[in-house]
């Protein structure tokens, strides 16, 4: 048996005992059949009871309606109703006790039953353990991708196939990941030290032989095998896909990639080692376009960390180009203070049927003067719906002249469900616009909206304040940007790496790598009219901000709850160089023909990581999960470390 | 046999040395027969068995019912076939651990076995039964119960005594290991917070935080 390396070699039976096992996998396939056509009904099932409620995000609803059988629910219903799994606000009808007592609601029951009755349970975490199959690139790519009947495929099934065709052929089977692989088998006895080891493919010289022997007969496993390499192609075929949430994202991945498999087990003998090599290079997701906006989404983000940390140091002493953006963060400061005075008048309504916020702005009285001296006022007011400071949020009047009484009679809207409102302040700030010099900051009102009546449409008239400074503690998790789902694993150092397809050697490793999977976010801000975002989670392995560390998930479209399951890899880490490192993950929301709109971030380090960045020096300020997670990965190499973690709403950082 | 009216299908594996009687510990439990006489088991193969699981629910009372299809399967303990079977470790859910209580040498084997086990099943510490066989052979005993005891202890698996000839504990070993497997299945999928629908490998790490974890909004 030595011999066979990394592969099964059923050579050594003899026909008869070839006869006998094939009979077993024969029997085997009838009962995986049978089993496949239960999931299939159970799964369709599922889809049902899907299609019959669930509130889309991409629709308008009523936000007292049960999102799952959208019968209206009443206003007294105080009691916290929102399903724990999915967020969905759902009324009694729709609970559903679980075992260990919590509640969930009832599509998210039958989800939770499903994984159990269809073995998903058990398969998931069994690809967890042999997805690293030969090369990097799988890995890349997300895990759960890998397409359904790859997961649940069995060994009888690869041994079937394979004997069939061949029965002397050597097959692979996938290798678990073990950290400590090397040392447990060490108890082994030799001979099975070897089968042991050798059973698996993935990772050892003679990868390129086993490799060209399936090559040359086994066209079934083959397939099998290139799924393997090349997780990404997916089976989207209907029933099998309804585990990912979103429908939309299926047509969406597979715009994408044109070339992705939409019937694996049609295409998969059509699977060349050709197309593999092509598709197992790039990252799915990753069009051309988008790295074109690239240098665009970092200038945001390096603006925003500007603005906010300047903010903290020295208020004004950044003049910067940046204009009339930079006064998007307006803490950033590019203005005159005045001693603020005065009074605004304005109303606010929400319309049900139009989603959308009116705020009236009808004047302001007794403003102060820009330039006293001069008697300078050229007053308009802007508005922000808070926290977002994007583009889509503010809104402006009309700049009136030469007045501190200034009547606007505008009205800005905001399109905006009522429950994404309800998280947010409504700033109104008065400016004086100057034609040459700076514009004034005149004074601002801020009305948190979850405790503000919307309704009325009553005129309000409030005094104006100065800049809420230092009374607004910029905590980056005051404000509820959603959560973001993650799964970190660092994979340590292997002795025989995995890839070596190629003759050439490769280069000596330097260490492990640190698996990011980024499962998906759930409740975040809406950008778009609709009240969606196209978001895409962008990640960098602190302090280094280069190209080398940035990576970008694919964009998922109209969506507050997007699946991205997607994993950015850092290689060549040591565990050593994790605990001064800091991972920043920033979700936007992609917009196509200007600046990319930030939703939210997370900081993973193991908190008192220092960071140089140039000439600055400053401590990661990550915090609960944030640390837990990260240290859980050191703690457990080899195995992923999950979390959820909420969003903060701004990555400022505090300098050392 | 089978049709496809079952809640659950969970396969099962038994495991050990050659000769403790893997096929006829288990000929018993499928169709409480035995077979005395001995014949090697070439490579695999899997015997099947429908069972009615009951959980029990928080307050006590039994509650719901399921109808689980049981694939159990046998492998061969030759060392020739090593190859082979382990290969098949991946694809079950649960393991038989099997020896022979008149054979002190199928007993040192079981710690190889354990370690065949956490590298190559689904994950890497699996539900195990650790299956001592054969205790009708009283006469011809090498294995005693406490040395197994402390073994199994040592694995913190549950240990059995059993005798295929008579059929005592078969039933009480597979059923324990049944149940081992639908607890582990529930955890996956039943936790707490809103990590319900990410079962990983890692479930048992994942699970202390995301109770910590108290409410987001």
């Amino acid at each position: 048996m030595v011999q066979s390396m990394e592969t099964i070699n059923v050579s050594f039976l003899t026909d008869s005992e070839r006869d006998l096992i094939l009979n077993v996998l024969r029997r085997d396939e009838e009962l995986r059949h049978l089993e496949e056509k239960r999931v299939k009904r159970l799964k369709f099932e599922l889809l049902e009871i899907r299609r019959k409620g669930a509130k889309r995000s991409s629709g308008n609803y009523s936000t007292r309606s049960c999102g799952r059988c959208q019968q209206p629910m009443g206003r007294l219903g105080s009691r916290t109703n929102q399903c724990p799994v999915c967020k969905h606000e759902v009324c009694q009808n729709c609970h559903a006790v679980r075992p260990n007592r919590a509640w969930v609601c009832s599509v998210c029951a039958k989800e939770a039953d499903l994984k159990k009755s269809t073995g998903d349970w058990f398969y998931d975490q069994r690809v967890n353990r042999f997805s690293t199959a030969p090369g990097r690139d799988i890995v890349r790519t997300s895990l759960r991708k890998r397409p359904p009947t790859k997961k649940r495929e069995t060994t009888g099934q690869v041994l079937l196939n394979s004997t069939e065709l061949n029965s002397s052929q050597s097959l692979p089977v996938p290798r678990p990941r073990l950290k400590d692989l090397a040392s447990s088998s060490e108890n082994l006895q030799r001979s099975d030290t070897d089968s042991a080891e050798r059973t698996s493919l993935s990772s050892s010289r003679a990868d390129t032989d086993s490799l060209r022997n399936l090559t040359d007969c086994l066209s079934v496993s083959q397939s099998s095998l290139v799924h393997h390499i090349n997780p990404c192609s997916e089976d989207f075929s209907d029933v099998d896909g309804i585990f990912k949430k979103s429908v939309r994202r299926v047509h969406k991945l597979s715009d994408f990639k044109p070339t992705s498999v939409t019937d694996l087990r049609k295409d998969a003998e059509e699977e060349t080692t050709g197309s593999m090599g092509d598709r197992s290079k790039s990252v799915p997701g990753l069009n051309v376009d988008e790295d074109e906006e690239d240098e665009d989404i970092d200038n945001l983000v390096i603006m925003h960390r500007q603005s906010v940390g300047n903010s903290a140091a020295s208020l004004r002493s950044s003049r910067s180009t940046l204009g009339s953006m930079m006064s998007v963060y307006s803490e950033a400061g590019d203005y005159d203070i005045v001693d603020v005075s005065g009074e605004i008048v304005f109303s606010l309504h929400y319309d049900e049927t139009a989603q959308s916020l009116a705020v009236m702005v009808k004047e302001c009285r007794g403003l102060a003067y820009a330039d006293a001296a001069k008697k300078k006022c050229n007053p308009y007011v802007k508005s922000y719906l808070l926290p977002d400071k994007s583009r889509q949020s503010k809104k402006k009047t009309a700049t009136k002249s030469k007045t501190i009484n200034p009547t606007y009679n505008e009205t800005l809207k905001y399109s905006i469900s009522r429950s994404q409102l309800m998280t947010r302040t409504l700033q109104l700030s008065v400016w004086h616009y100057d034609r040459f010099g700076r514009n004034a900051f005149l004074g601002e009102v801020q009305l948190p909206l979850d405790c503000h009546d919307i309704d009325s449409a009553h005129e309000e008239c409030v005094i104006l304040r100065g800049k809420a400074a230092g009374s607004l503690a910029p905590s980056a998790f005051a404000q509820y940007k959603g959560e973001l789902v993650i799964s970190l694993k660092y994979v340590s150092e292997k002795k025989a790496p995995s890839e070596k397809q190629k003759a050439k050697k490769a280069k000596a490793e330097s260490g492990g790598e640190l698996h990011v999977l980024i499962k998906e976010a759930k409740n975040l801000s809406a950008m778009k009219a609709g009240g969606t975002s196209d978001s895409f989670v962008k990640g960098y392995l602190l302090p280094s901000k280069g190209k080398s560390t940035k990576k970008k998930t694919q964009v998922v479209k109209k969506t507050l709850n997007p699946h991205y399951d997607h994993t950015f890899i850092y290689k060549d880490l040591s565990l050593d160089q994790l605990r001064g490192v800091c991972l920043e993950l920033t979700v936007w929301d992609r917009e196509a023909m200007s600046s990319n709109d930030f939703l939210g971030g997370v900081r993973l380090s193991s908190g008192a990581a220092h960071l140089k960045e140039g000439k600055q020096e400053w401590v990661a300020d990550s915090t609960g999960e944030e640390v837990s997670v990260w240290e859980k990965m050191m703690q457990f190499p080899d195995s992923w470390a999950e979390g959820t973690l909420p969003l903060r709403s701004s990555m400022g950082k505090k300098g050392k | 046999m089978t049709d496809g009216d079952y809640d659950y299908l969970i396969k099962l594996l038994a495991l050990g040395d050659s000769g403790v009687g893997k096929t006829t510990f288990l000929y018993r439990y499928t169709d409480n027969k035995f077979n005395p006489k001995f014949i090697t088991t070439v490579g695999i193969d899997f015997r099947e068995k429908r069972v009615v699981y009951s959980t029990n629910s928080p307050n006590g009372t039994t509650g719901k019912a399921f109808k689980v299809h049981l694939q159990l399967w046998d492998t061969a303990g030759q060392e020739r076939f090593r190859s082979l079977t382990t290969a098949f470790f991946r694809d079950a859910m649960g393991f038989l651990l099997m020896f022979d209580l008149t054979s002190q040498q199928s007993f040192l084997n079981v710690r190889n076995w354990m370690s065949q086990l956490q590298a190559n099943a689904y994950c890497e510490n699996p539900d195990i039964v650790l299956v001592g066989n054969k205790a009708d052979l009283a006469d011809q005993r090498e294995v005693q119960e406490k040395q197994a005891k402390e073994l199994a202890d040592k694995y913190g698996i549950p240990y059995f005594e059993t005798s295929a000839a008579t059929g005592a504990q078969v039933d009480k070993a597979v059923v324990t290991l049944l149940d081992l497997v639908m607890k582990r299945m529930e955890q996956c999928v039943e936790k707490p917070t809103a990590d319900a629908q990410n079962t990983d490998a890692a479930s048992k790490l994942t699970a202390a935080p995301a109770a910590e974890k108290k409410c987001a909004c």
